[in-house]
């Protein structure tokens, strides 16, 4: 987007906002998939948002609810602040005013086409703002390094590690190293 | 000697998961059991203190590392693994576990250069040691540790296309040395250590400390140091759950003669804050990442970068740079999980690059902080919660190195024989030849969010010193200024960045440190 468009857009969305588009933000999610679980950090909203940037984000052989529970899981790990941060980034993502504003959708993320919903995460990708473009990344990252983790899709790639267990470890009795400790 | 099996069922060391309000006594308390606290947990207790360790993270061992990054990442790594800089431009790998860093650390062990203690004698008034001092104390270290040059025969292909391509460019290049006894080569130092081999503090000083009678209580969160005048009286803190996630609603406390907080770079500072230390600003100030970027190399032949010591060669060719900053160059592994957060893109193009595993070779240019005024590292403060937060606001000096470097990391990719080259850029700047080197880079973006950066290192928050009001440790024994009961042991106290993987630079000063004040009881 160039400056020109960007300002267009933003003009665009002000008065959108003006005439009470405001409404355009509660246009609901759409659901993508329950959870199998109960959730320890993300909200019923940021989890279906999440599912629906899993599935452009992750390869196709991967399980999008699955990796939203593990993104769930692995966030539990991280501060509060994050935690909270996490949530709004997936709300912001998911509206469809910002979208309106920035990338000229209309509808929130989880409602798009395959091929809209990849033009929006190339939109915050090579967004000017930077909150975009960390926030694009924030997402994709924490949803591949899980993805990732699953050996479902470790043939698919030529990864073959060894086995678990292949290895004993040693007893480290430092006598039998011959170190004087 | 003691077995770890031993160690975990000894009375002596205490899973703060299961257990009740702990109300603990000893002559020096030790936070964390990383580089810094392990070493001096073993000194003190072997010189007849009554010593107690308190670890925030797991008591995990050898049958716990999977080599999965599901099982160990979450568990091993800073809030699993997901720590960053504040504005989100850096992933902080920082290890969390009793042996702390030491237990996932790719085992490259150098000495702190001496032009390096040299500059924090003469620009940062670290007049308290010398060089030499340290060096007995690296000997010992050395050899408890079992620390050895790799031969150049067993690089694998990772590293050998690194060191075959700086020395084709007629820069120099060397074999690491590494802290492992019969290494079986499985490649997952990162992921904590399968079979024993690496000497990570875990296999080694916790144990001597605990046969020299320490007391080490995991799953156990220092909240605050309570101060009274200028002597801190005991440390509170939480115990956590069996993940070390949730604090179980149980307390503990120790009182002490003296306590020692080696919590690493963004935690001992993190510690300090929440106690109400902050010394005007000081703690915190000047926390140095050796800051990363990537370079990804396509080759005709197998590089199975995920076989063999993940780290073994390196060049310091552009250490030293003048008014520039300078940078070395290693390898590093290929685990699938740190590997799909660090490419670039996403959906078909992420998979594609993904695919390319067997044949790709991912080098890196460590960016040495600290020594340019205009280069002056990040700050750690405290969230709402008391958790750290790194703010760490990449100048545009650094921006110009890593630029400068990534041009260096594509010329010895195609020197070693590459047949394209990426940047981790996203999408990815790519390179099929050295003639298309300055034009590619030249093109490409450095800013936030459009490369990934990365930091493995984390140095200083906590700079020793004899000028009090410019440091927050005295350089002589890494004793507070004003806190006459306070150390700082661990790499927090470094004046600037060091220019080579830290954990020996630990070793090294922890010992000596650690040394001066079991002579001082």
């Amino acid at each position: 987007m160039n400056r020109r468009t960007f300002l267009k857009r933003g003009l665009a969305g002000g008065a959108v906002l003006l005439l009470g588009g405001g409404g355009l933000a509660l246009i609901p999610t759409k659901e993508q998939g329950a959870p199998t679980r109960a959730l320890a950090v993300l909200g019923a909203r940021s989890f279906q948002v999440l599912v629906a940037i899993a599935k452009r984000v992750a390869p196709p052989s991967a399980d999008a609810v699955k990796i939203s529970e593990g993104v769930d899981s692995l966030l539990r790990r991280a501060p509060v602040e994050v935690q909270r941060d996490f949530n709004k980034l997936l709300g912001l993502f998911e509206n469809a005013l910002p979208g309106l504003l920035f990338d000229g959708r209309v509808l929130p993320f989880t409602r798009l086409s395959p091929e809209s919903q990849d033009a929006v995460l190339a939109h915050w990708r090579d967004s000017r703002l930077t909150i975009r473009r960390t926030g694009y990344h924030a997402l994709r990252r924490i949803c591949l390094a899980v993805a990732y983790a699953d050996e479902s899709l470790w043939p698919a790639v030529g990864y073959s590690p060894p086995p678990v267990g292949a290895f004993t470890p040693m007893a480290y009795d430092d006598s039998k190293m011959g170190v004087s400790s | 000697m003691t077995k770890l099996a031993v160690v975990r069922e000894n009375p002596h060391v205490i899973d703060g998961s299961a257990s009740g309000d702990l109300d603990l006594k000893c002559d020096v308390c030790v936070v964390g059991t990383g580089a810094g606290g392990a070493v001096t947990a073993s000194v003190l207790a072997e010189a007849g203190l009554d010593v107690v360790m308190i670890e925030e993270g797991g008591y995990w061992s050898a049958a716990d590392f999977t080599m999965r990054e599901k099982d160990t990442t979450p568990r091993l790594y800073q809030e699993g693994g997901t720590r960053a800089t504040k504005d989100l431009a850096m992933t902080i790998l920082q290890g969390r576990a009793v042996g702390g860093g030491t237990v996932v650390n790719w085992t490259t062990c150098f000495r702190t250069p001496e032009d390096v203690v040299q500059t924090w004698h003469d620009e940062h008034d670290v007049k308290g040691f010398a060089y030499a001092d340290l060096v007995p104390h690296y000997e010992a270290i050395e050899k408890r540790l079992v620390v050895a040059k790799v031969d150049e025969s067993t690089l694998n292909q990772n590293n050998r296309k690194l060191f075959d391509g700086c020395k084709k460019m007629g820069w120099a290049a060397d074999t690491l040395r590494r802290n492992v006894y019969a290494c079986m080569q499985t490649g997952f130092c990162g992921l904590g250590c399968p079979v024993n081999a690496k000497r990570s503090m875990l296999v080694t000083l916790i144990p001597d400390a605990i046969d020299a009678g320490a007391r080490l209580v995991f799953h156990a969160r220092a909240d605050r140091f309570v101060t009274l005048g200028n002597a801190v009286t005991k440390l509170e803190g939480s115990l956590l759950d069996s993940e070390g996630i949730a604090p179980t609603r149980k307390k503990f406390t120790v009182t002490a003669k003296r306590f020692v907080t080696s919590g690493g770079a963004i935690n001992s500072p993190a510690l300090l804050l929440r106690s109400g230390i902050a010394d005007d600003g000081r703690v915190g100030a000047r926390t140095f990442l050796h800051p990363v970027i990537g370079s990804a190399a396509i080759y005709d032949e197998d590089i199975i970068p995920y076989r063999g010591a993940p780290q073994s060669a390196a060049s310091h060719h552009f250490a030293h740079r003048g008014g520039d900053v300078g940078f070395f160059l290693e390898a590093v592994p290929w685990y699938p999980s740190l590997t799909a957060g660090a490419a670039p893109t996403f959906g078909a193009e992420h998979l594609a690059f993904m695919k390319r595993v067997d044949k790709t070779a991912t080098h890196i240019a460590i960016a040495i902080d600290g020594f340019h005024d205009d280069v002056p590292g990040g700050r750690v403060t405290l969230r709402e919660s008391g958790a750290p937060l790194v703010d760490y606001p990449i100048p545009q000096r650094l921006w110009d190195a890593f630029r400068f470097a990534q041009k260096r990391l594509a010329e010895a990719q195609f020197a070693g024989g590459a047949k394209e080259v990426a940047t981790l850029h996203d999408p990815p700047s790519r390179m099929k030849s050295p003639a298309d080197i300055d034009r590619v880079i030249d093109a490409a973006s450095y800013d936030v969010g459009r490369v990934p950066v990365f930091t493995a290192h984390q140095m200083g928050g906590c700079a020793m010193g004899d000028d009090a009001s410019r440091s927050v440790v005295r350089s002589e024994d890494l004793r507070h200024h004003r806190l006459e009961n306070l150390y700082v042991i661990d790499g927090s106290v470094f004046p600037t960045s060091l220019g080579v993987n830290p954990q020996e630079s630990i070793y090294g000063l922890s010992r000596l440190m650690a040394t001066r004040l079991a002579a001082r009881r």
